[in-house]
């Protein structure tokens, strides 16, 4: 039982980066039509950000976060200027061989800038633990699970609250009919992009503390977010956290009581059962509607 | 669609050329730029002519690859011999996967394909007895003709290149033919399709079934080539790299995949002078042509042809 608390709560944990990761990919998504192969790249230099601000130049804790995600929303800027913007009109397989490129590219900056050796990025609450039931928790994997339900929490008021957070869902509905109410469209897909990048940061610094940070660390996590986003539903959100606990939840216990060597095909496998059963998802979007 | 066969003439015949002054590590690359270009020309059938985005064809080389070396490795099979069921078993395989996943359209069937490839990896590197994990499988033996082995660079070169002409033909004569037709109507119009009496399921298996057979010679010729296959050697980022190839190259022709599978196998070789994270400038250079030449390279040869700058001698206009 003591073990099962555990490895619950360690799953939970990688299951709200994984959600967090999928949550930034579905909105963009949502609001653009853009399946961005390089979200896993956004929560690597999430990592990277925190490794920046916190490592390398020693900035005291509540500074050097927000600092991290201060970059982390200049990169969503850019990335909306720079690869979205030209890329926007081309088809669905440009778009993914071009964010394919931007992330092959963004993984071997971060190769030449910070060097192939994984860095340690401590959490604020390292090595504290908490006990439940005999069972012996981090407090960050405690800490992980909060934070990721605050911030969807106001991500929930954001979207639904506020004047900002519904001319982007009116964006994402119908950009003509946003424009013509006189929404400036423009600036509402920049925040998207921006909206995005912060939450990928966040799950890089939040998953920092649990891997090493390593410049090959993308690849994997996007690979979980797109399952959990099929497994969840495309362009759903609530689908997005479904997914992302169950696919974090199916790697901890499966790998435990399962197989550590085949974890991760628990995870694809239901991925392909989803997409062959029920490709619209638990939440998803109706599939007749999309091309 | 103008046929690209002379072009395709024009490529094979320079690598021809190209053997016999290259330095070995340029026959390395020519070779490894054939084996790619076989496996492009075969994603084409699916991608090109069918519409069909699948992230998963490296898998299908893998296939390929790891049924000759386990044939050849552990039951003693001569390559040629193993070469037959790595390449029919993998188009049964496809078609079998095919039934069930090319309901899928768009982004949902590259997801399912992408999770294939992935998947496919995971056994490759896991199931230690028969692939023998990520350690891969050594000493699969190469092959001969005649009692001439296809050892050095330059014969195997010639083989590589006489089996690429001879699988592009067979490409062009199915671009030209009734399936052919029917695999493009069903890229452009899959509703219109069914109401001329295509059967648009048998078409798209077909296609993706085609691209396996394809793939899976580029398997062959890679483990024979190579004669050691690992799991990273068909990972799902070389399914993205085969779909860049093709759609760098451009157009959706067998040119176009030639053309865009070599220059994206020496691109990165090109760019080894900036040391290392040199895939950082391959990335950026991809992003370029996607932006600037959607069409690919194909596109701007054919734009080079049909406009002939104002001056130019008018009977040139007249020949094109």
């Amino acid at each position: 039982m003591a073990d099962l608390i555990q490895l619950v709560t360690n799953g939970l944990a990688l299951g709200s980066v994984y959600a967090l990761a999928a949550i930034g990919f579905v909105i963009v998504y949502s609001a653009t039509g853009v399946v961005n192969f390089a979200a896993g790249q956004f929560v690597m230099l999430g990592t990277f950000a925190g490794v920046t601000t916190l490592v390398t130049l020693g900035l005291p804790m509540p500074v050097g976060y927000a600092g991290a995600v201060a970059l982390m929303a200049l990169f969503g800027l850019l990335f909306y200027a720079a690869v979205y913007l030209p890329l926007s009109r081309s088809p669905v397989v440009t778009i993914i061989i071009g964010t394919v490129a931007i992330g092959i590219t963004l993984q071997n900056a971060a190769l030449l800038t910070f060097g192939s050796w994984p860095v340690r990025l401590t959490s604020p609450v390292e090595d504290m633990i908490v006990e439940v039931a005999g069972a012996v928790i981090p407090l960050h994997a405690i800490a992980v699970v909060v934070a990721t339900a605050v911030l969807i929490g106001l991500l929930w008021l954001l979207l639904n609250k506020t004047a900002l957070g519904i001319a982007m869902r009116a964006v994402a509905q119908d950009v003509r009919a946003a424009k013509l109410m006189g929404l400036r469209v423009n600036v509402l897909l920049a925040f998207t992009w921006v909206l995005a990048a912060v939450l990928a940061g966040i799950a890089g610094l939040m998953l920092g503390p649990m891997w090493f940070a390593d410049v090959n660390m993308g690849d994997p996590i996007a690979l979980k977010a797109f399952a959990a986003t099929i497994i969840g539903g495309f362009g759903s959100l609530p689908g997005a956290i479904a997914g992302g606990l169950f696919v974090g939840l199916a790697e901890v216990l499966g790998a435990s009581y399962i197989s550590s060597a085949y974890k991760d095909l628990i995870a694809f496998g239901a991925m392909i059962l989803f997409l062959l059963v029920r490709p619209q998802g638990v939440f998803g979007e109706r599939i007749q509607d999309r091309g | 669609m103008r046929s690209s066969l002379p072009l395709v003439a024009v490529l094979l015949l320079a690598g021809f050329v190209l053997s016999f002054t290259a330095s070995e590590y340029t026959l390395r690359l020519l070779n490894m730029a054939v084996i790619a270009s076989v496996a492009v020309v075969g994603l084409n059938f699916a991608f090109g002519y069918a519409g069909l985005i699948s992230l998963g064809h490296a898998a299908f080389v893998g296939l390929g690859a790891y049924t000759l070396a386990i044939l050849t490795t552990q039951a003693g099979w001569s390559p040629w011999l193993a070469a037959i069921p790595a390449i029919l078993g993998t188009g049964l395989v496809a078609a079998a996967l095919g039934y069930p996943l090319l309901r899928l359209k768009g982004h949902y069937l590259a997801l399912a394909t992408l999770g294939l490839n992935v998947s496919f990896s995971i056994v490759a590197a896991n199931w230690i007895e028969v692939t023998g994990g990520t350690n891969g499988i050594a000493r699969i033996p190469g092959l001969s003709i005649l009692g001439h082995d296809l050892k050095d660079e330059r014969s195997f070169l010639w083989f590589g290149l006489a089996v690429l002409a001879v699988l592009s033909v067979l490409a062009l004569a199915i671009h030209g033919s009734r399936i052919g037709r029917a695999m493009m109507a069903v890229r452009d119009d899959e509703t219109a399709a069914a109401m001329t009496g295509i059967n648009v399921t048998g078409v798209s298996v077909s296609a993706f079934a085609l691209s396996a057979i394809y793939a899976a010679v580029a398997g062959c010729l890679f483990a024979t080539h190579v004669h050691f296959v690992s799991p990273d050697d068909f990972s799902y980022a070389h399914s993205i790299t085969h779909l860049a190839m093709l759609i760098v190259g451009g157009e959706a022709t067998v040119a176009g995949a030639i053309i865009g599978a070599t220059l994206l196998t020496f691109l990165p070789e090109w760019f080894r002078i900036f040391g290392d994270g040199y895939l950082a400038f391959f990335g950026l250079m991809m992003l370029a042509i996607l932006v600037f030449l959607p069409t690919g390279i194909m596109g701007l040869l054919r734009r080079w042809r049909r406009a002939p700058r104002p001056g130019t001698a008018p009977h040139g206009a007249a020949r094109s």
